[in-house]
């Protein structure tokens, strides 16, 4: 007789009715969760609230939907997907390629064209009155635009800057007199700056959205931009060798670093705020960022300097509400999106003043925003930005990924690979040509 | 009626008795039923849809458009692909050895059973018990240019100014460093199965006839290891192709950069998924790497003969 090992009382017919039994309760037990957990609310996808690690930015998000919950009957629920997740994860992009979307979420200008071209961003004009669409400067809202017709309503301006710490500049001898107002100076500054544990000045090095956006300003300096009025490439221009050449020679001189500390360029605090640099390409979330979490190291900070000859400009970056065309009820999403930023209602411009001085400290997308903003625009270091900063400030360029790839290899290539900027400029407008040509999609801003 | 009901349903028919042989037959598909229902559902019906939608244009927004193999003669025209696949074999070609070297050197190390051995073998494992991620960011400090562990001491034997992850000639080989470290512990524990299987009594043989440690070695540990060392060599060859743990490593600590020096395959392959949302040609991408690795597995089996080896 064979011996059994298994438990007494146990068959192999038990186990396999016991397997199959469980196996079947796993199966449909997400289907009875889904019959009993149905939700017509409209889903509203972003990195904030209300699971978010800042509690302003909770707060704000959260009172905003009880808010427009407590009125309408299209209820709105939010969806927190962590940060780094929704920014370059698979979420987003395999919840639309199921046809499972998000009703409501957020995007950034480098992100809008492949929303937009796939056909999931729904026209806001029509929920947005006039006097509102006349609220929001050119500059800002131009980028969430096609054919005159709304698709993306901005939260937020962010325009980058540099931030400098005084000791180091102390400690080389320097004063606020000394901040760099040329190319040149910059990079003579950054040297004069630079020691055996420091950097004198940083630049984004990881490539990716974030670092071309950090780009663009030394390119438009100087006059250069990625594209002609006609849709060929401008790559190939002194502007824009001179802006890689800039990037290049600050890594060459020592004086800039090819790698970067905690989160990256737009991370002051590990960077700056550490003493791993002296001067940092940040923009105005910096303030905010210091302010919370390196309270005790003195700073200042300067608009970007500029080549000879060239003209001021930054870049405004920052996120923008949009609506899911193939959503379940897209014209309440856009309903809502207009109610919350941009109407003319106090509520809603006060809604706006408080994401950027309360929340977060940022520059308001809306010209009542800044007005009724008032002294909390004007004070301290958000005066920098709201007087020598901000006039200067140029939206965020959308570009499909396939231009974002060919600008951002053109900048690794040059910055950390060492490559000719004149050759690589070159090659890289042949790409954009290339890609320019059979493009039809929106209008590349 | 019940009495007929009952009748049938007690007596079965003899034509439906099942013989025990086919009885164990039956039971036996049922107990391998729910791995293989799985491995085709998760493993096989994904990799028959991804090979189908390789032919189509798939924007990620719903829209397909068939193209017939234009996903595939794409790749022959793309730069960014042939540089990542460069990258690939290259970090394949520094990884596979490297592990093999460690994971051995490890293993002979620790192998005799002590206490001190114990903790040793526990310390080389700990890694794999650490997020990726943490490992990533650890290292990152280590090699952060001017400031890091491994910065200052290189300064400090005169190679100053060396920058691990931003100059693009070190990138890959400082991320396959970190691979292999987080790797070894695992690698050391499959030697360590493979070499006690090895009996005593053929080391105690060749001490008699006066062999050195040396001629041991090579005459009768690595002959006796070869079909753990055909498992480390194609498992470690796989995890280098299809980026498995490197994927996460890479991703923090480089992105990628410098200049594309650590793009290694699968990350071009996400990216053309869920950046540019090309779902068709990110499906293409994805068949060529399962070819590449059945080439793989298939050299590493004609070579060893099926995995089997002489002496067995």
């Amino acid at each position: 007789m064979i011996k059994s090992n298994m438990p007494a009382g146990w068959s192999r017919r038990s186990i396999l009715k016991g397997g199959t039994a469980l196996a079947a309760a796993g199966l449909t037990m997400p289907l009875v969760g889904k019959a009993f957990g149905q939700d017509n609310a409209l889903s509203f996808w972003q990195f904030y609230a209300p699971d978010g690690e800042v509690k302003p930015q909770v707060e704000w998000f959260v009172k905003m939907v009880n808010d427009w919950n407590a009125a309408q009957p299209d209820q709105v629920k939010l969806e927190y997907v962590v940060g780094s997740e929704y920014i370059s994860g698979t979420k987003l992009a395999t919840s639309f390629a199921s046809g499972q979307g998000p009703d409501i979420f957020i995007i950034s200008p480098g992100d809008f064209l492949r929303y937009y071209n796939g056909g999931v961003l729904h026209d806001l004009t029509p929920s947005i009155e006039e006097a509102a669409r006349a609220d929001f400067p050119e500059s800002v809202i131009a980028n969430r635009m096609v054919d005159g017709k709304i698709f993306g309503v901005p939260m937020e301006v962010e325009p980058m800057a540099f931030y400098y710490s005084v000791k180091a500049f102390e400690d080389a001898g320097l004063n606020e007199n000394d901040v760099p107002q040329t190319w040149d100076q910059l990079l003579e500054v950054g040297k004069k700056l630079t020691t055996a544990e420091r950097y004198g000045v940083l630049f984004e090095t990881n490539p990716g959205y974030y670092q071309n956006f950090t780009w663009y300003p030394f390119m438009w300096q100087g006059g250069g931009e990625f594209q002609t009025a006609d849709g060929k490439s401008a790559f190939d221009s002194p502007a824009t060798v001179a802006a890689l050449k800039l990037w290049q020679e600050a890594v060459n001189s020592g004086a800039a670093p090819r790698q970067m500390l905690g989160g990256g360029g737009g991370d002051i605090v590990a960077n700056l705020g550490s003493g791993y640099c002296a001067m940092q390409n940040v923009g105005i979330w910096g303030i905010s960022a210091m302010d919370n979490n390196a309270p005790d190291v003195p700073y200042g900070i300067f608009k970007l300097p500029v080549p000879t000859g060239g003209k001021y400009v930054t870049v405004g970056g920052g996120w923008a509400f949009v609506a899911n065309a193939k959503g379940k009820n897209p014209e309440a999403a856009a309903k809502f999106i207009a109610w919350a930023l941009a109407s003319m209602a106090p509520d809603s411009v006060q809604r706006v003043v408080d994401w950027c001085t309360v929340a977060k400290s940022d520059m308001p997308p809306r010209n009542s925003a800044l007005t009724a903003g008032g002294e909390a625009f004007n004070k301290g270091k958000m005066g920098i930005f709201s007087k020598d900063i901000h006039p200067g400030t140029r939206a965020e360029p959308r570009v499909p990924p396939e231009v974002y790839k060919i600008i951002s290899d053109a900048i690794q290539a040059t910055q950390l690979g060492g490559a000719d900027p004149q050759a690589t400029a070159t090659a890289a407008s042949q790409q954009l040509d290339a890609f320019l040509e059979s493009y039809a999609g929106a209008p590349i801003l | 009626m019940t009495n007929v009901a009952t009748s049938v349903a007690g007596a079965k028919p003899a034509a439906f008795r099942l013989t025990t042989r086919q009885r164990e037959a039956i039971a036996g598909y049922l107990f391998v039923a729910p791995d293989a229902i799985g491995l085709m559902l998760f493993i096989g019906l994904p990799m028959v849809l991804a090979l189908g939608i390789s032919v189509f244009e798939v924007d990620g927004f719903g829209g397909f458009r068939f193209v017939g193999a234009a996903n595939y003669i794409r790749m022959w025209n793309d730069p960014l692909f042939w540089q990542s696949l460069g990258v690939t074999v290259r970090f394949m070609v520094m990884l596979v050895p490297l592990l093999y070297v460690m994971g051995l050197g490890l293993a002979l190390l620790v192998q005799r059973t002590s206490k001190f051995n114990t903790v040793m073998r526990s310390m080389f494992f700990a890694p794999q018990m650490v997020s990726l991620v943490v490992v990533a960011l650890v290292w990152q400090l280590m090699v952060v240019d001017k400031l890091g562990v491994l910065t200052r001491f290189a300064a400090s034997i005169g190679l100053g100014g060396i920058s691990f992850l931003g100059d693009p000639n070190i990138a890959l080989f400082t991320v396959t460093l970190a691979a292999v470290w987080f790797l070894m512990g695992f690698y050391m524990l499959i030697f360590l199965g493979g070499l006690q299987d090895i009996p005593r009594e053929l080391y105690e043989a060749a001490r008699i006839d006066g062999a050195s440690s040396t001629q041991s070695f090579f005459s009768i540990t690595l002959p006796l290891l070869r079909p753990t060392s055909f498992f480390v060599l194609l498992t470690s060859s796989v995890a280098a192709v299809t980026g498995a743990q490197a994927f996460d490593l890479i991703y923090v600590m480089t992105r990628g950069g410098p200049a594309n020096s650590t793009a290694l395959l699968i990350s071009y392959i996400y990216a053309q998924a869920f950046q540019y949302s090309a779902f068709g040609y990110a499906a293409a991408l994805a068949a060529l790497l399962v070819v590449l690795l059945m080439v793989i597995t298939v050299f590493f089996f004609v070579v060893t003969k099926g995995g089997r080896f002489d002496y067995e």
